[in-house]
């Protein structure tokens, strides 16, 4: 983590009733972060942050010209497309790498690093990911029967099949990166070029597609 | 309407001119490009009728390339499988010395037409509208932008910082326009001429540059080819003239540019708009149907990113899901009282639509209002720009997203357009999208580098 040091991370805790609201018809980004939060929220993770924060956040991507805004008002936490004038922190992150920060923040520093915590959920194992992919994205027309998933881990090779089928679409790869896209940590179409292979039709990389699309930006 | 262009149609040879050396086979794609490939004469002999295989990548990628996923591909897409073109001959033309064109329409190998495919889908809603008594007439009003450099300099230049062909004023009607933009538009309708495409009037739009281009009522298929053609006809002369042309709907951070569509029934050749006292009832009807749609065919209407920068009121385009007699704020106007001339001016698609699909939408539109009897809101009366939001007059949706979401949802689109085609274009749209957001459009900024790069070219 670069320059963001002032922020002490508390223990986890059991989930908690936070509000986290994105406006109607949001971009990528605001998807993204709103979703992000949500899974902090529901992990207990980085509660203070999430909890007793009040202020303004800038995020930005290092590359591109994306940019939202977190307001933070005491667990009532709102996510906009766009950046105000005078925000109280400002982070530059990278996108396609988990919100790592780019450079240092500006601002008030003990908000931006609260901030960059709270965008950064613990994962879960690559099995329950890949279970909690499926079960949300099942029902999207076209998706195939089965997903396979074949995870190279620490342990050695281990592999899940969800559904029930004849169609079947296969996901291989580093269980970290499957872990990544699964949880919509991570792109799909990016993880491809990051270790991860599939066996399926067009047709299925097309939808599944979708489905990762579904799991990480809520759309 | 001229009889003009369809005593063209009729008479155009079913062969190949006497010095054609080789083929152009011609038809958009979903966004709108004329995609298409020369083949020699012998190819063509061998394949007009069984026609000529296509990979299905026509319809699978976007603008910069990409293969557009997001969707389940129906069964005849396979792994970007073969269709087939299929000439239609009547549009056969002899596009240059040597050079003949002709454009056709996608099939599949069992001999249905490829669901997604643009021309098709406006053959699909004239028979329908021929089942039930009517046979529509339609024309367009192309808008395009002029800029003296080349297209190599535009290219450079990242199509920025362009100077307008003719001037940099803003005039609409101007007859100043210097010498070079008069050369460029006249050497345009001589073109046009020599292919049989039946213009009515050119003249100075509002920009800097800009052009309105009218072509003369016909039938719908007939202006598709003729409105896809003349595009690339304006292409062309730009490139022998060493200027540029664009059809982007705000290929500068200024003006933007669009498409009026006018539509009117006819019956036995009697127009159906027509009634002494105002609309007629056919007319009310078409009307109902075409803004009982309008916010699911915002997304034909409005094809790109860049279509939603236009969408500000008092600037030219209707943002409101509205119709009134003589109403130019509103998205339909309603031209009445006269026998020949009742019509409805169609405001809202944009210069940068796919023409086939536009048709389409404004057919189902059309069509579902009679078939359905449906009536339209009260008219407004007022300027339908800047209403309130409690005044009963809905806004047109305003973003890509807005719009594909409306268009999934529209029971009247899925069941004109079909199911397929609506999957397959609310997918198409949020690859778009996504694609802007992500990957370097800018939406805080008047107008992108990602979108100029994308759009200025194409369609």
């Amino acid at each position: 983590m670069t320059g963001i040091t002032a922020y002490r991370p508390m223990p986890a805790r059991e989930s908690v009733t936070l509000s986290v609201t994105t406006e109607d018809d949001a971009p990528p980004l605001v998807r993204l972060i709103g979703r992000t939060l949500r899974d902090s929220a529901r992990a207990g993770h980085a509660h203070e942050a999430l909890s007793q924060s009040v202020g303004t956040v800038a995020v930005r991507s290092h590359d591109t010209p994306q940019a939202a805004t977190v307001g933070f008002d005491g667990g009532n936490i709102a996510v906009t497309s766009g950046i105000p004038v005078s925000p109280d922190a400002t982070i530059v992150v990278d996108l396609e790498a988990r919100f790592a920060p780019v450079g240092e923040p500006t601002g008030d520093a003990s908000l931006a690093a609260g901030t960059v915590v709270a965008l950064t959920p613990p994962l879960c194992h690559w099995r329950d990911a890949a279970q909690t992919f499926w079960q949300a994205t099942r029902d999207i027309p076209g998706v195939p029967d089965v997903l396979a998933v074949v995870a190279d881990g620490p342990g050695g090779r281990d592999e899940a099949y969800f559904g029930d089928g004849s169609g079947e679409y296969l996901m291989a790869g580093p269980a970290e990166v499957l872990t990544g896209v699964f949880s919509g940590a991570d792109d799909f179409l990016a993880s491809l070029a990051a270790g991860v292979h599939v066996k399926g039709t067009l047709s299925q990389m097309s939808v599944i597609t979708r489905a990762f699309w579904k799991v990480r930006f809520d759309v | 309407m001229s009889d003009l262009t369809q005593a063209v149609r009729s008479t155009r040879e079913t062969a190949p001119s006497s010095c054609a050396r080789a083929v152009r086979i011609e038809a958009t794609n979903h966004e709108g490009s004329l995609l298409g490939k020369n083949v020699s004469l012998a190819k063509f002999s061998a394949g007009r009728q069984s026609g000529f295989a296509f990979a299905d990548i026509l319809f699978a990628i976007d603008l910069n390339n990409e293969i557009v996923l997001g969707d389940a591909f129906p069964d005849w897409r396979g792994n970007l499988y073969d269709i087939h073109m299929v000439p239609d001959m009547s549009t056969l033309v002899e596009w240059k010395p040597g050079l003949d064109s002709v454009i056709g329409d996608y099939w599949l190998k069992d001999g249905t037409p490829v669901p997604i495919c643009p021309r098709n889908l406006v053959r699909k809603l004239v028979d329908r509208l021929s089942e039930v008594g009517y046979a529509a007439t339609v024309a367009v009003e192309i808008e395009a932008t002029l800029f003296e450099e080349s297209i190599h300099e535009a290219r450079a230049r990242g199509y920025r910082d362009l100077t307008p062909l003719g001037g940099s004023t803003g005039a609409t009607y101007h007859l100043a326009r210097s010498k070079d933009w008069v050369d460029y538009m006249e050497a345009v309708v001589d073109r046009l001429d020599r292919v049989g495409i039946t213009w009515e009037a050119w003249t100075d739009e509002a920009a800097p540059g800009q052009t309105e281009l009218n072509l003369a009522p016909t039938d719908p298929l007939t202006l598709c080819d003729n409105w896809a053609r003349t595009r690339q006809i304006m292409r062309e002369v730009a490139f022998e003239q060493e200027h540029t042309v664009s059809f982007m709907a705000k290929p500068t951070a200024g003006f933007g540019q669009g498409a009026h569509i006018n539509l009117s029934l006819q019956s036995d050749g009697v127009n159906q708009f027509f009634d002494e006292d105002g609309p007629s009832e056919l007319m009310r009807r078409a009307v109902g149907g075409l803004l009982a749609t309008m916010a699911g065919a915002t997304s034909i209407m409005l094809p790109q990113i860049t279509s939603y920068r236009r969408l500000v009121d008092l600037t030219g385009p209707p943002t409101t899901v509205s119709w009134g007699v003589n109403n130019k704020t509103a998205a339909v106007r309603a031209i009445v009282g006269h026998p020949k001339y009742s019509r409805l001016e169609y405001r809202l698609p944009g210069s940068d639509v796919n023409p086939y699909m536009t048709l389409a939408g404004v057919l189902a539109g059309a069509l579902a209002g009679v078939e359905r009897q449906i009536e339209p809101p009260q008219q407004v009366t007022d300027m339908a720009w800047c209403l309130p939001e409690d005044c009963g007059v809905p806004r047109i949706p305003n973003t890509m997203s807005k719009a594909w979401a409306a268009l999934d949802a529209d029971p009247l689109l899925r069941e004109y357009l079909g199911d397929e085609f609506v999957d397959f274009w609310v997918a198409s749209r949020r690859w778009e999208w996504m694609e802007f957001h992500t990957k370097g459009g800018d939406p805080f900024a008047e107008l992108s580098q990602w979108e100029s790069t994308r759009y200025f070219e194409f369609p």
